[in-house]
């Protein structure tokens, strides 16, 4: 599918929420998989795993384990799934990306500690291209490299600073369909974007709390329609620009509880009680949301780190044709037409 | 930079942190004694700490302790955290009871917004702070239902000490803190803790005439606290329990109406600190640091398990940076006998030689010990660089007394020092420059630095 040439943005409605404390505690990432799985990633102190789980918030049980020996994880930080529904996984601490079949199965790890082209320091946010090149951003050597996706180095860019293509501990990346490469910047505060070869394009972002600013920014992710969504960490929310760059709307959380969340406080009448005392206005908030994931059919999943579960919405944009969307205007008008 | 220097410097960083690297230490000695002093003293000079990278890097309660512990090895203003311990200390408020971490590390990260500035502020935020209100049942404190716990212990622990009031004292604070209470958190299931905000409700508080120290007048909470901070009293307590926590060992709190002070003078010294300043803390720390009492009380206090494991981990250079598994060190203080976040009683650690019995000591010695042991740390590798520095062979007198430098500067007694002596001796003359026998030196400085740790005097701060 082709990018739209415009499109209708008939709204983006919260749709529900998944899972609850204890099942997914402290989710940093999640991957989508195929036929409805998800791929939970969650990360505290001194423990880290993969809650496989559904869209219908059915829990699949866990992958992967809290370590640092073979096809463990320290302190992972992305989730991926290539187009076999392999999940790839960074971990900053470790310095490497470690691979599991759907089944849980460990399938691979690869990365070398060190700042030389094609090594690893603190690998933070990885994306794969429509090739299955993996993008991986090197956060603590300020860079982004490209590998084949078993780990051969292809190329890299980027080092510390604040100019174009320079970074500060940048976190998450996106590819969109076209090739190009959006990189979080993180302690600059911006969205930089490159096409596949490194070449800088645009960023977008400064520090702040407005509308297209950012607190800390920390994961991305682009949809079929180039839109690109940044998890604003600092800022407990979601930003939605489009592929301009140009801020369209903010997600601040819309929570309800999930089917198993419901499930559980039917047989707990204390925290029901509590709950029936309580402002209950702040739960349907995010907080400090360190990731976000789009699927193919415009449901966008955001792992709720301070809350335990993901809430998931529903894009409702319609494409535009060239007949349906006039062309771009250069200033803006009061007309009614 | 003479020795002196360096052991006053040590010392106050000991004191008015956690420790220091030798690097850190070399720094803060070119600076000068009161230019320390005065930075420390002013922690919005600068920003103590990357809150992002804390964030980025740890960023869910339930690590919070070993978050804590990274602040102190870390945090450019060192005197804030152990202020926010200082507060936490006096303030002693339970986990064990509360059971909701937020509302408990909430109440730290206050100690750390407002601890050293105004008694006044300190106690009205600590009135208003719902891990206190819970932990000491402010919550039922009602209007023609009173509960006189929080109002008690406010008089008897956190202000004034026992013999500065009255009964009937306590039952008129105990009203005017009626209706103090919390809003109803959110539940921990199925999504996690939500902060309890401080909520005053109109109708249950007392709206009545009472008699508090010789004030009469229709007084609430913040009316009590006004009061309670102009009493001499508090400026005495207050002092008191500075000198115990910074300066030297004093008995415990419940015996201090009956006790008195080892040194009154140091103790007037600070009340009026306290009382010229309208109850500054940090004018107060001010004068105890820069005071002649403060600086002749090398060794004089035995180290809290979270001093002696912070001042072992800024030795050997542990946490200098972000890494997996900083809660282990809170484990650790909690096996030599302080939980952090979780005070045994309403009158927190007992504090001194009670620090040390023969299960805690060896719960101190084997953490020193086995953090020590690990030659490649940061720290460890530091000294070895500058006894290859040194420039010459060591004798086994040089090596002792270079170990001992590195390690505090430390002093020990004849017999320490002599245990310390045959050990060096029995390896002869020690060079450091030769790679050929680096394998064995590094060996030799382990050992070395672990009879140290190991030793009497190390458990002294």
């Amino acid at each position: 599918m082709g990018r739209p040439y415009g499109l209708l943005r008939a709204g983006f409605p919260y749709f529900k929420c998944l899972s609850m404390r204890r099942t997914t505690n402290f989710p940093v990432d999640i991957a989508i998989g195929k036929e409805g799985r998800l791929y939970i990633l969650c990360r505290s102190d001194n423990t880290a795993m993969i809650r496989k789980y559904t869209v219908e918030d059915e829990d699949l049980g866990t992958m992967g384990r809290y370590g640092q020996g073979e096809g463990q994880f320290t302190w992972p930080v992305t989730i991926i799934a290539d187009s076999e529904e392999n999940i790839y996984v960074s971990d900053e601490y470790l310095h490497r990306i470690v691979a599991f079949n759907n089944e849980g199965e460990h399938i691979g790890t690869w990365g070398e500690h060190g700042t030389d082209p094609g090594q690893l320091n603190g690998p933070a946010g990885i994306a794969f291209d429509s090739d299955e090149n993996l993008y991986v951003v090197d956060s603590l050597s300020h860079r982004v490299q490209k590998f084949t996706k078993d780990g051969k180095f292809r190329l890299g860019w980027g080092h510390y600073g604040d100019g174009e293509g320079e970074f500060n501990m940048p976190w998450g990346v996106a590819v969109d369909e076209l090739g190009d490469v959006y990189v979080v910047d993180w302690r600059n505060d911006r969205v930089q974007k490159f096409n596949a070869e490194g070449e800088f394009l645009f960023a977008f972002g400064k520090s702040g709390s407005g509308n297209g600013e950012f607190n800390r920014p920390a994961g991305i992710d682009v949809d079929l329609h180039g839109d690109v969504y940044v998890a604003d960490r600092g800022n407990d929310r979601i930003q939605l620009f489009n592929a301009e760059g140009r801020y369209v709307q903010k997600f601040l959380g819309d929570a309800t509880l999930s089917k198993v969340s419901q499930a559980y406080m039917m047989t707990n009448a204390s925290p029901n009680r509590m709950r029936d005392m309580a402002d209950l206005e702040p739960q349907k908030y995010l907080r400090q949301p360190k990731s976000v994931a789009v699927s193919d059919d415009g449901l966008m999943f955001v792992p709720d780190f301070g809350s335990y579960r993901v809430q998931v919405y529903q894009n409702m944009a319609v494409p535009l044709t060239e007949q349906e969307f006039s062309p771009p205007r250069r200033s803006v008008t009061l007309h009614q037409e | 930079m003479s020795q002196k220097d360096v052991a006053l410097m040590a010392h106050l960083m000991r004191r008015a942190g956690f420790g220091t690297t030798r690097t850190e230490l070399e720094a803060y000695v070119e600076k000068g004694y009161e230019n320390v002093v005065d930075d420390l003293v002013h922690p919005e000079r600068g920003t103590p700490i990357d809150e992002d990278i804390l964030e980025r890097y740890f960023g869910s309660e339930g690590g919070y302790v070993g978050i804590w512990i990274y602040r102190m090895l870390n945090s450019r203003c060192p005197l804030q955290e152990k202020m926010a311990l200082f507060w936490h200390h006096v303030f002693a408020t339970g986990l064990g009871k509360n059971q909701h971490i937020l509302a408990s590390t909430n109440q730290i990260d206050m100690f750390r917004r407002v601890g050293m500035g105004e008694m006044r502020n300190i106690l009205l935020e600590l009135s208003r702070d719902p891990a206190m209100i819970f932990w000491l049942d402010n919550n039922e404190n009602r209007k023609g239902e009173p509960n006189e716990n929080y109002g008690r212990e406010l008089l008897e622990l956190f202000s004034l000490g026992v013999g500065n009031y009255t009964e009937d004292d306590i039952k008129n604070c105990a009203l005017a803190f009626t209706g103090w209470t919390f809003g109803q958190p959110i539940p921990l299931y199925p999504h996690g803790y939500y902060a309890p905000p401080f909520l005053f409700v109109e109708e249950e508080h007392d709206d009545r005439e009472k008699t508090f120290l010789g004030h009469t007048g229709n007084f609430n909470g913040d009316d009590i606290i006004n009061i309670i901070v102009e009493q001499p009293a508090c400026a005495r307590f207050i002092s008191r329990h500075l000198y115990n926590f910074f300066v030297a060992d004093e008995p415990q709190v419940p015996s201090w109406n009956v006790t008195p002070p080892q040194d009154p003078e140091a103790i007037e010294t600070l009340a009026d600190a306290f009382m010229a300043s309208d109850g500054d803390i940090s004018h107060v720390l001010s004068v105890l640091f820069n005071a002649d009492f403060f600086k002749e009380a090398r060794f004089k206090k035995v180290k809290s398990p979270t001093e002696l494991v912070t001042g072992i981990l800024k030795l050997v250079g542990t946490g200098q940076g972000p890494q997996p598994g900083m809660a282990q060190y809170g484990s650790a203080t909690q096996l030599m006998g302080q939980k952090l976040l979780d005070p045994p009683t309403v009158e927190g650690w007992h504090t001194g030689k009670e620090w040390i019995d023969g299960g805690l000591l060896t719960a101190r010695v084997n953490f020193a010990v086995r953090e020590v042991s690990d030659a490649s740390k940061p720290g460890i590798q530091d000294i070895i660089a500058r006894l290859k520095d040194n420039g010459n062979p060591l004798s086994p007198e040089a090596f002792v007394e270079s170990c001992l430098d590195f390690a505090g500067p430390l002093v020990v007694g004849d017999t320490t020092r002599q245990y310390l002596t045959e050990f060096a001796e029995a390896n002869g003359e020690i060079d450091f420059r030769d790679d050929t026998t680096a394998a064995e030196n590094q060996a030799l400085l382990v050992s070395m630095l672990q009879l140290i740790v190991a030793s009497r005097e190390y458990q002294l701060g």
